[in-house]
């Protein structure tokens, strides 16, 4: 499913360059729940950012599906993002002037879904992650946990084959986090391939593999179930 | 205190370079906008206003009624000068005045030909134009003196004392100067570079003799002052029916005469229902509404940019607020802050208005001097500036201050729907004031360009005009027979007004067909030569044309289109009509219409009468020959058959294309005026939508990451500000269409508005806002999202 090699990104800021990924691997196959674990500044969310095509590497391989995705424009990365991929953030990202509802709407107004499916598949995931009668709240009245859910379904309207998530429940106490947790592992066993960045290995146990980086590089993988 | 509050506003000027280099460029064009405009109306408003005494001095005008309008006119009867002295209480003096035209005066080798009035002895108190030598009182008492301007003075007499020698004039009179005058400012009226006295021109010419007593002879121009107690009210009713009442019934159109206020001569030269009621003043207060409206755009630029800005600043103040600051402390500092820009402003205006000033004058022919060492004018700059600060800063200065300390701290401050309506009302009152100003501008240039246009009925290229002299009358035919030997013209004629003006009107008594007793009035009257009108190119339609003996074709007369239709003639040729005065005359041919006077006017109906004395000499140059050596060979010719003046000349095309000169005029300011004012908007719309962006920065790249593309992301940037360009032209075409539809009423040729002003204004408008906007929108939209959400 994803397959990345020898992966590359520095960041020049000022005289100081910094090295956030050096020469980093990783294969992802279809149906898997990767959880990536590491001190704060490896550069976790720079390859997660890579993956999910809102960043460039400056080196290296990355095939998608087998396709070769490196060298995109912005206007392919957008097309492929809308189709392929779904994104959870740690600050949940959602857009302040917008209701809960048209949040969750917006990837299939995007994708030139008609009224009738779209209001079928919004109603049916804010069921499912149990925000239904918050529809038409806007994310400030809402409590954090309630946003990561929203952020949910956000990133799973669009069907997407893999999800990408950013320490999902970094903002949120474990009442919470585990809700969205369980989302997550529901999303999973129904076939979506999961990325997760996460500092609590509480919520890496969710996952089938763990991979851990330190300074740009993985360093130690190991196998659960 | 004070100091803390520039020093902090120093800093974020410095801080915020794009939102300040806006800022404070936007606010000084519109300052210098404003500026530039308040000088032009103070100049225009200081016409005449020079001379002490200004307020009492009046000329006096005489309305006619004409087919039911009233006509004014500043020609008058001689014998209302001694009826206004002698029976009129109230006024003080009175002086009687020629044409102002152009004569020769000569000293040894130096020949001028300048133009001059011969005026009552009275003139000088009327106007009371300082003599730097000489006595104003006795200056004209002797009919053989004269008074010149310094200029004159010295262009005759260079260092020499001007003052008891001798001027030779017109070549028949010698004239001793009894006084020199101050050069005559460029803001007067009156533009005569000296004076003779009225009594030679009455003793030289039998004709002004014998108009002492014509009261139907409308010929001379009378100036007069009131007694400083008597009002113009008192005044005009009593000189109202004065011709009337002395003219035992010969005079027709019941002429009333009135007082034209010397003050109002250049703000309101034109007459409706027999009152000066506007003309220039009109321009001037379109002028002085754009140049409020400039800067009003400014200010809207500053108010914009500032609440747009005043999410960022909401922490600021927040954290103001609670550590102890009171709201009018607040208010204050963004006042000092706004007052800041604004003086930053001013000097870059005056600037500005310093450096371009020297254009202006020459492109509105006017003589503004930079005011900058009157205390006044410092004075009026500084409170001019502070009222601009309120107007640009208090909205801001105003809303900033009541964001409440708890919430913003919290981060729950976002763009009030309120501030962003308000922002969006004001730029719909920018763009539709932008595009009104575009309609209006394109109008007036269609018009002028139609009316430039405008068939004239004869040919006025190559064609010249010289004034005749006596000498050229006595010398005409050899003359002109020189000038055809020569080569360099391809015919010569002559006639008794120019072709660009007309000299005489007269009225048309009786006429075949004609109903009713009144005569026809204002028709032109032009004696010409036999030559005149193939010389002009002028078409003969039916009949005619004049015999060159013009003595056995004394009673022949030629008319044009406008005058057969007047008439209601069909078959005008071989027809009697009965002039002014009885003479009877057979129409033996007719004519094309020739514009000579308003191109926005019908062509005046006119008669030709052949004869013996002409006032203009026409004549048209061979098309292959090289202008500068015609003029050389012509000026040989001149100088020896009118050896006493210099030779002088007009190309009938340039003195046509002075009849423009006004609308012209009105229409360049209005195109830079207009450019400024969208150049102004567009700068806030800039900087609105550079604010907008960042504001949406973050949105922006989560709409991405949920793959909205580029052009999505456009879309949702240009969207409002184009559904707000369009409603502006909605508001805007109403407000150009008043406007338009009021200044073309004046014009009788006049183009009829259609559609495509407003389509291509509304088109430009929407095309200059989607490239200010696209410029951010696209730039946005291909940020890597990965940057945007970076952005806490
Ligand atoms: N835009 C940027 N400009 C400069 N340096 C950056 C930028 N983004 C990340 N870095 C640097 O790259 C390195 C990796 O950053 P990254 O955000 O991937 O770390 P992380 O593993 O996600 O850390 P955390 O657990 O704290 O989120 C860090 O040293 C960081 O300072
Ligand atoms: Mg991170």
């Amino acid at each position: 499913m994803i397959s990345i090699h020898n992966i590359a990104k520095r960041y020049r800021t000022d005289e100081v360059e910094t090295t956030a990924l050096n020469g980093l691997s990783l294969e992802v196959k279809p149906g898997e729940f990767v959880a990536i674990m590491g001190p704060s500044g490896c550069g976790k969310s720079t390859l997660l950012n890579i993956l999910g095509l809102l960043d460039e590497a400056d080196g290296g391989q990355f095939l998608l599906d087998g396709i070769d995705v490196s060298r995109y424009n912005e206007n392919r990365r957008a097309e492929l993002r809308m189709e392929k991929i779904g994104f959870v953030f740690q600050n949940f990202n959602l857009i302040d002037e917008l209701t809960v509802y048209e949040n969750v709407e917006l990837p299939l107004l995007y994708n030139g879904i008609k009224a009738g499916e779209r209001k079928k598949r919004v109603e049916y995931v804010l069921d499912k992650v149990q925000i239904m009668h918050r529809r038409n709240h806007y994310p400030t009245q809402l409590s954090g946990g309630q946003q990561q859910r929203v952020a949910v379904a956000r990133a799973v309207i669009n069907q997407p084959a893999i999800i990408l998530a950013d320490e999902p429940t970094g903002n949120l106490d474990s009442q919470n986090g585990n809700e969205v947790m369980q989302l997550l592992t529901e999303l999973n066993e129904s076939g979506t391939t999961i990325v997760m960045v996460t500092h609590s290995e509480h919520d890496a146990r969710f996952s089938h593999r763990i991979v851990r980086m330190l300074d740009g590089q993985t360093v130690a993988e190991s196998v659960l179930v | 205190m004070l100091k803390s509050y520039l020093k902090i506003a120093l800093r974020g000027l410095v801080k915020h370079r794009v939102y300040s280099l806006i800022n404070i460029s936007g606010l000084a064009v519109g300052m210098a906008v404003a500026l530039l405009i308040g000088l032009l109306i103070h100049y225009e408003f200081s016409y005449n206003r020079f001379l002490s005494g200004y307020d009492q001095s009046y000329q006096i005008y005489v309305n006619e009624s004409v087919e039911g309008a009233i006509e004014s006119s500043n020609a008058v009867p001689l014998p209302v000068a001694n009826a206004l002295r002698n029976n009129i209480p109230g006024i003080r003096y009175v002086a009687e005045c020629d044409w102002m035209q152009r004569h020769g005066l000569m000293v040894g080798e130096q020949k001028l030909y300048l133009s001059g009035a011969s005026v009552g002895g009275d003139f000088l108190k009327i106007f009371r134009f300082p003599l730097l030598q000489g006595h104003a009182e006795t200056a004209l008492s002797d009919p053989y003196s004269i008074i010149l301007t310094a200029r004159t003075a010295r262009a005759l007499f260079g260092d020499e004392d001007p003052m008891g020698k001798s001027v030779r004039y017109d070549n028949r009179f010698d004239l001793q100067v009894t006084g020199v005058m101050g050069n005559i400012p460029s803001n007067s009226s009156f533009y005569f570079q000296y004076l003779v006295p009225f009594s030679l021109y009455e003793q030289s010419a039998g004709w002004v003799r014998a108009s002492r007593t014509q009261w139907e002879n409308y010929s001379f121009q009378i100036y007069a002052a009131l007694d400083p107690n008597a009002s113009r009210e008192q005044v005009s009713s009593r000189i109202r029916d004065l011709i009337q009442d002395n003219s035992e019934g010969k005079v027709n159109f019941e002429p009333e005469l009135g007082l034209y206020p010397f003050k109002d001569w250049h703000l309101y030269n034109e007459f409706e229902n027999g009152q000066p009621s506007g003309g220039y003043i009109d321009y001037l207060q379109m002028f002085g509404l754009i140049g409020l409206l400039v800067l009003i755009l400014a200010c809207i630029n500053f108010t914009n940019l500032a609440t747009a800005r005043s999410e960022k600043r909401a922490k600021e103040v927040g954290v103001r607020k609670a550590i102890g600051s009171k709201r009018k402390h607040l208010v204050t500092q963004f006042l000092v802050e706004s007052f800041l820009i604004t003086s930053l402003a001013a000097v870059l205006s005056l600037i500005l208005v310093y450096a371009i000033l020297p254009f202006f004058n020459d492109l509105a022919n006017v003589r503004i001097q930079f005011p900058l060492d009157q205390p006044l004018f410092w004075i009026v700059l500084l409170v001019y500036t502070t009222l601009t600060a309120l107007m640009a800063g208090s909205r801001p200065a105003w809303y900033l201050s009541s964001f409440q300390a708890v919430k913003v701290l919290k981060g729950k401050i976002t763009t009030g729907r309120g501030t962003s309506r308000g922002r969006k009302i004001l730029v719909l009152l920018q763009f539709s004031s932008s595009i009104a100003l575009i309609i209006g501008t394109m109008v007036i240039y269609r018009q002028i360009n139609y009316v430039q246009q405008r068939p004239v009925g004869y040919d006025q290229e190559r064609l010249m005009m010289t004034r005749m002299t006596d000498d050229l009358n006595d010398n005409y035919q050899v003359l002109r027979n020189e000038m055809l030997q020569s080569g360099v013209v391809e015919s010569v004629a002559w006639g008794s007004s120019p072709i660009t003006s007309i000299f005489s009107r007269i009225e048309v008594e009786h006429w075949p067909g004609k109903t009713g007793d009144t005569p026809a009035g204002g028709i032109a009257f032009i004696r010409v030569t036999e030559d005149y009108f193939n010389t002009l190119g002028i078409q003969l339609l039916q009949g005619r044309n004049f015999h060159p003996d013009w003595q056995s074709d004394s009673t022949s007369l030629i008319i044009n289109r406008a005058a057969a239709d007047r008439f209601g003639l069909e078959d005008p040729v071989n027809q009697t009509i009965t002039l002014q005065g009885g003479d009877q005359g057979t129409i033996v041919g007719l004519v094309e219409d020739a514009l000579m006077i308003s191109p926005y006017d019908p062509v005046v109906p006119t008669v030709f009468a052949h004869g013996q004395w002409g006032a203009s000499m026409l004549y048209r140059l061979r098309p292959e020959v090289n202008t500068q050596q015609a003029i050389a060979t012509l000026s040989v010719l001149f100088n020896r058959h009118n050896p006493t003046f210099p030779y002088e000349y007009e190309f009938v095309d340039d003195t046509y294309a002075q009849k423009f000169r006004l609308e012209v005029l009105v229409g360049k300011l209005a195109a830079i005026f207009a450019a400024l004012a969208i150049f102004v908007s567009c700068l806030g719309l800039f900087g609105l939508a550079t604010y907008l962006a960042e504001q949406r920065r973050k949105e922006i790249g989560i709409r991405k990451v949920l793959g909205a593309s580029l052009s999505q992301i456009w879309l949702l940037l240009s969207r409002e500000f184009i559904g707000l360009i369009l409603l502006s032209c909605i508001i805007a075409v109403p407000i150009a269409l008043y406007f338009i539809q009021r200044w073309l009423a004046q014009y009788t040729y006049r183009i009829d508005i259609g559609p495509g002003e407003f389509i291509i204004a509304g088109l430009g408008a929407v095309l200059i806002t989607l490239i200010t906007i696209s410029f951010q929108a696209i730039r946005a939209g291909r940020e890597r999202p990965v940057e945007s959400l970076r952005v806490e």
